[in-house]
């Protein structure tokens, strides 16, 4: 590199550094700029940043090969990325890796000669109902064919140049029908629920929430006022509002159109959240496959300043400042898990911490956070609007409210709908035309797949709990395949720090491929059930505890479809 | 001005620091908790953790990730334990008691899960155990035993996956070896500051990386060796030279000598089944006869010719400081016996290379001595020397390569040994070591002072300094202002000491300084400033002090040694550590320097031989400069 050259990159990294503040908390925004403008995070680069950010450059180096969308190896300018996620198995998505394969002349993980093109797999992309998805740099591409493959490449080649990696991006989503939700009528102004908090003490509209019995949307059923009381109760002048907006789970989308549809409600609820525990900061950390969402999330927020409903006494309340701030994760599924989202906020690998102490406690930057799903903060404003006692008296006793629910696969209607929590899975089949359905995957990759049998069961904490994720299995599904498919996921997005999850998953996985040629014993297929067993109670954190869960349901009940088959290598 | 009463160095998020940073949990350590492990009932003050509170009961609970010098991980697993009423089970060690619990070390679930831990473990450990150095002092090995592993439940790899780096001349990584338990990474970036070892990529591909995964030649590794005294198995070792040592003994034209420090004699004990702290200084003398070595001479005769060069070198830049006012002299000067300590600064100080003593250390003034003087006196050709160098450290392997270290006209140390690989070298030798009868040193350097053995210790260094200084320049006996020449606030296990000394009264010069000053009168009314500080993470609190101006900047002496304790927790030293280890090789220490007759460097009859015989001019003068002195190299932290 010249002289010159290097000058330059410094110079632009120090500028970042200054926009995101020089201490390691910026160290991951600064790292995604310069993975965005240079293609690629070079050794030199990491050993500035390291420098300036006073951190040693093999922590940087560290954190760089952590998350999928940073990277030493220099990568095309036009980044393609297909999701290899289930749903989009389903829909077909081999034929389409076969045609990109073929049509730039290269495999998975490389880059083509020219520097145009670099192809890469993407572990759910958001998209699953309208799979298969393909992501190129920002840009999302949904339903796509073998056919339109070469639309899109030829579209990537005739603007290159045009329009770089940066160019944000048109979108071709398919619109959900939000018509009959309930979110459609109370985030209709944006503030109706902001409003109406405004005028509560804080301490009543912790009250409020509880009396809604609203829990945690993201699938773990935390009591959402327990964690804000928690916090409230903490002494600290900083206190953070965080939003998980980093949905991964396999199957999940319906963040994706709250964050499309009904950003102002999110919000909303992040600031009644605020003025609830006494908090002065926001943010949402968006995974980065969402990058797409950005530019108009920003244009919200700043929408939302002009209007009063964030900045200094916000709603007219003298003395409560909140603002809200937008960071970006970098591809790393765990970073749904609250302690490895913090992590990852801090400049880290996302890596869960131990716990206790909780983040309601030592968060942040070590001040009292509350993490909660982008669609948990949806509802507050409905709740306060509508009342707790609507809320409460819808679903059952320990899983009230409503729900949004992510439908694919096997079924006529893929997409977003909202039913109260307890419904059963039956109801929810023939809502969605997938009756014949052999099984149904709740709860995504880290869920539990249920067989016909059990179809009366309900979609509940008490239950089966889950953050929205329904996958449903027609008749001719392999459950083997779906028990593979989990498990690559599982296999890619283990953060690797504790045991049982890092080796764990990959025993599993090669005892999957055993099974798929035929060479596994029952002897050793127990073996591993056992070891599922311990990978849920001795994980360190909720992935490691829950990613053996599809395979030890699917080997439950689909034990005689999978040891009966006949070898492939036959 | 930095922050030096910060104790938490640690880059570790809060949350790791659980048993250290109670504050910031909002625990009130002063509530305490009664608690029942295994039935047995336990009161603890808040926030001690589940595996402290087993521990104080007589339980065992196994551990790997966990050490007792480094913040909490939580992920190896191991040490899971059952709660009642919990549906996990909890890794104890990262787990503070905050209310009573009912808790259950050894249940069903807990053995199947400890037994699946260790069977993953294995499922990825290549190598076999009677190939690997640590056989018999292993972790995971021990483990695998106390559980009874008699199969691979899940496979066992048969071929390597990694690359041995062989690249570095103190350290080999053998990353196949390696179970991630991150106590190197731990050591390296929270202990000692460093930063060479993090973990690199996720899920099953993770492992530990350098920057860059480049060889640690190539790194900013400062070869101290901690983390290869905290690694739980076998992936970390030292670069053992002990098969050269071996065919140089049975080389009947070669004459091998070899000078042993005095922090190896205070723990080769723990090698042989030993208590720590049992010193076997003269029996080690025997052995080492027995192994075939044809001198063995005490690294505490350099010790005290180092203290002497270095000493006069600190009076010399007062002298030009004070009485010349040359204000280019650097200040405070900065020990160098440390050859971890030196690459550190050479890396991430590079401007401070002035304040470092040219003085080489003990092992290297030793090395050049026997190649010159003592082949001298007995008619042996340099040549045929092979000089072996037995110290607690790692760094003195890298010490005695680098290219500068040839001032005899020969490489001045051959072999630099480890305590561990001396040890080995003996029980291949089929030495009980502790049964021996003892023996003395050879002469003509014969047994040295007090003042070179409490070298091993932090704070020893300085602490033999100032015994000198203070009778060479102030004319009165040390035990005139310390009781038993103690120099106690030097001492001990602080990160950080200070002390200062008024020097109220000058005496005559010394004949041995003669033809340095006239007279000390330029002393008079001064006070000597000087610090002391061990382990690199402290001194690098120190050296960002300096640069802020602080209170270290006003020191004039500063000792620093990279290993934690000093060398006595040297990377060469036997394994395990721990604070309590540690200290009882100190306290052997301090014992050994109690017993002796001669305490003070200037004393030592051999030191004033051999400027009467061979530094003819005296302390740094021209000819100790050629030979005792050396220069370094700024690296920088930048790796091209």
């Amino acid at each position: 590199m010249l002289v010159s050259e290097r000058e330059q990159l410094r110079g632009n990294i120090v500028k970042w550094v200054e926009q995101y503040g020089s201490n390691r908390s910026s160290l991951i925004p600064v790292m995604e700029e310069v993975q965005r403008e240079y293609g690629h995070i070079s050794e030199y680069v990491m050993q500035i940043v390291a420098d300036i950010l006073d951190i040693h450059p093999v922590e940087v180096d560290s954190v760089v090969s952590f998350y999928s969308f940073l990277g030493h190896k220099s990568k095309g300018r036009f980044i393609v990325r297909l999701c290899r996620t289930i749903s989009c198995e389903m829909q077909g998505k081999e034929r389409v890796a076969q045609q990109l394969e073929n049509d730039l002349g290269i495999r998975f993980g490389e880059t083509t000669a020219n520097g145009h093109f670099t192809l890469e797999w993407a572990n759910c992309l958001g998209m699953c109902d309208q799979g298969p998805a393909l992501l190129v740099n920002e840009r999302i591409y949904t339903q796509v064919t073998p056919e339109s493959v070469h639309d899109i490449l030829e579209e990537c080649r005739s603007t290159f140049g045009v329009y770089g990696p940066n160019a944000q991006t048109v979108m071709d989503i398919r619109d959900t029908d939000t018509s009959k939700m309930t979110f459609t009528g109370v985030g209709v102004d944006g503030r109706m629920g902001q409003d109406q908090a405004m005028g509560m003490e804080p301490s009543a509209i912790i009250d409020a929430i509880e009396e809604s019995g609203l829990k945690g949307r993201g699938g773990a059923g935390f009591p959402t006022s327990l964690k804000w009381k928690l916090a409230a109760k903490v002494n600290d002048e900083l206190k953070y509002v965080i939003c998980n907006a980093d949905e991964g789970e396999p199957g999940t989308f319906k963040d994706r159109v709250i964050l499309t549809d009904f950003p102002d409600l999110m919000f909303e609820g992040m600031a009644i959240a605020a003025r609830a525990i006494g908090a002065i900061k926001g943010i949402v950390y968006l995974r980065g496959e969402y990058t797409y969402l950005r530019t108009r999330l920003e244009r919200k927020l700043e929408e939302r300043r002009q209007n009063g409903l964030l900045g200094s006494n916000v709603s007219g309340v003298q003395g409560f400042d909140f603002d809200v701030e937008i960071r970006m994760g970098a591809g790393a599924y765990v970073c749904g898990e609250e302690t490895a989202l913090i992590e990852s906020l801090e400049g880290q690998r996302g890596e869960p911490r131990n716990r206790p102490p909780f983040p309601v406690n030592t968060g942040f930057m070590g001040h009292p956070t509350i993490v909660n799903n982008v669609e948990t903060f949806a509802w507050v404003p409905c709740i306060l609007v509508k009342g707790s006692n609507w809320f409460r008296k819808i679903g059952t006793e320990t899983s009230t409210g409503l729900k949004l629910f992510s439908i694919s696969g096997d079924c006529r209607e893929q997409g977003v709908f909202e039913y109260p929590l307890g419904i059963t899975i039956r109801e929810l089949l023939e809502k969605v035309g997938g009756e014949d359905a052999k099984a149904v995957q709740v709860g995504g990759a880290a869920g539990h797949c249920i067989p016909a049998s059990e179809f009366d069961r309900a979609i509940a904490f008490e239950d089966l709990a889950t953050g929205g994720s329904i996958i449903v299995f027609g008749p001719d599904r392999d459950m083997l395949g779906v028990a593979k498919n989990f498990m690559e996921f599982f296999l890619d997005e283990s953060c690797g720090q504790c045991t049982p999850c890092r080796e764990g998953n990959m025993r599993i996985f090669e005892g999957i491929e055993m099974l798929e040629k035929g060479e596994c014993s029952m002897k050793y297929l127990r073996e591993l059930c056992q070891l599922g067993e311990t990978m849920q109670m001795a994980s360190k954190c909720g992935l490691g505890q829950s990613s053996p869960n599809a395979f030890l349901s699917i080997i439950e009940n689909f034990k005689d479809e999978i040891m009966g088959r006949v070898s492939i290598a036959c | 001005m930095s922050d030096l009463l910060k104790t938490d160095t640690s880059r570790a998020p809060g949350s790791q620091w659980i048993h250290r940073s109670h504050y910031a949990l909002g625990i009130d350590e002063s509530v305490e908790i009664t608690l029942h492990i295994d039935d047995k009932e336990i009161t603890v003050p808040a926030g001690t953790t589940i595996l402290e509170a087993a521990r104080k009961t007589g339980i065992r609970i196994p551990t790997l990730c966990y050490h007792e010098d480094l913040c909490v991980a939580g992920v190896c697993r191991i040490c899971v334990v059952e709660i009642e009423g919990q549906k996990h089970l909890e890794a104890s060690c990262a787990y503070p008691i905050t209310t009573p619990l009912n808790i259950k070390t050894h249940t069903r679930k807990v053995r199947m899960a400890r037994r699946h831990i260790l069977d993953l473990m294995l499922s990825e450990h290549y190598g076999e155990c009677y190939a690997c150095f640590r056989n018999n002092n292993c972790e995971l090995q021990s483990l695998a035993r106390e559980y009874g592993v008699d199969f691979f439940r899940f496979g066992h790899p048969d071929k390597p996956r990694y690359k041995v780096d062989r690249s570095s001349h103190s350290l080999v990584r053998d990353m196949d070896k390696c179970i991630l338990c991150r106590r190197c990474v731990r050591t390296c970036i929270d202990l000692q500051e460093v930063g060479v070892l993090e973990v690199g990529n996720r899920s099953c591909e993770s492992k530990v990386i350098t920057f860059g995964d480049k060889p640690l030649r190539d790194v900013v590794c400062i070869n101290c060796g901690q983390c290869i005294n905290r690694c739980p198995t076998g992936a970390l070792r030292a670069n053992d030279p002990s098969d050269d040592v071996w065919a140089a003994i049975d080389d009947p034209a070669k004459h091998v000598v070899i000078q042993t420090a005095p922090s190896p004699r205070a723990g080769i004990g723990e090698c042989f089944g030993l208590e720590p702290g049992v010193p076997l200084t003269f029996e080690m003398n025997t052995a080492l006869r027995e192994c075939g070595f044809d001198k063995i001479f005490d690294t505490n005769f350099a010790a005290d010719l180092t203290i002497i060069e270095e000493g006069t070198e600190l009076l010399l830049r007062l002298y030009k400081a004070l009485v010349e006012k040359d204000d280019s002299v650097a200040f405070p000067q900065f020990t160098s016996c440390s050859p971890g300590w030196v690459k550190y600064l050479e890396h991430f100080y590079p401007d401070y290379i002035p304040n470092l003593s040219t003085a080489k250390s003990p092992q290297q003034m030793f090395g050049t001595v026997i190649k010159t003087y003592y082949a001298g006196l007995n008619g042996i050709d340099p040549k045929d020397i092979v000089t072996v160098a037995l110290m607690p450290c790692s760094a003195k392997k890298f010490e005695c390569n680098r290219p500068e270290m040839c001032d005899s006209g020969f490489k001045d140390v051959d072999y630099g040994l480890t305590t561990r690989e001396l040890a080995q070298m003996i029980s291949e030798a089929g030495i009980d070591l502790p049964a021996m009868p003892k023996s003395d040193f050879d002469d003509p350097f014969g047994t040295a002072t007090g003042s070179g053995v409490i070298f091993g210790a932090t704070g020893g260094v300085m602490e033999a300094a100032l015994r000198s200084v203070i009778e060479l320049v102030c004319g009165i006996k040390v035990e005139d202002l310390f009781e038993h020449a103690d120099i106690i606030p030097v001492r001990g296990f602080e990160g950080i000491r200070f002390m200062e000394l008024p020097i109220n009264k000058v005496g005559p010069v010394p004949d041995l300084l003669k033809h340095l000053v006239d007279d000390w009168s330029w002393l008079e009314g001064a006070t000597l400033k000087v610090a002391v500080a061990h382990g690199t993470a402290n001194a690098k609190r120190v050296m960002d002090d300096i640069k802020a101006g602080g209170k270290c900047s006003e020191c004039h002496f500063i000792e620093f040694m990279a290993c934690p304790g000093g060398c006595l927790g040297g990377g060469g030293q036997p394994i395990p550590t721990s604070p309590a280890i540690r200290e009882a090789r100190a306290k052997a220490i301090y014992a050994e320097d109690a017993a002796y007759e001669i305490r003070k460097s200037h004393e030592n009859p051999a030191i004033a031989k051999i400027y009467n015989e061979f530094l003819t001019d005296g302390p740094c003068s021209h000819a100790s400069h050629k030979l005792l002195h050396t220069h370094y190299m700024p690296r920088g932290k930048y790796i091209v």
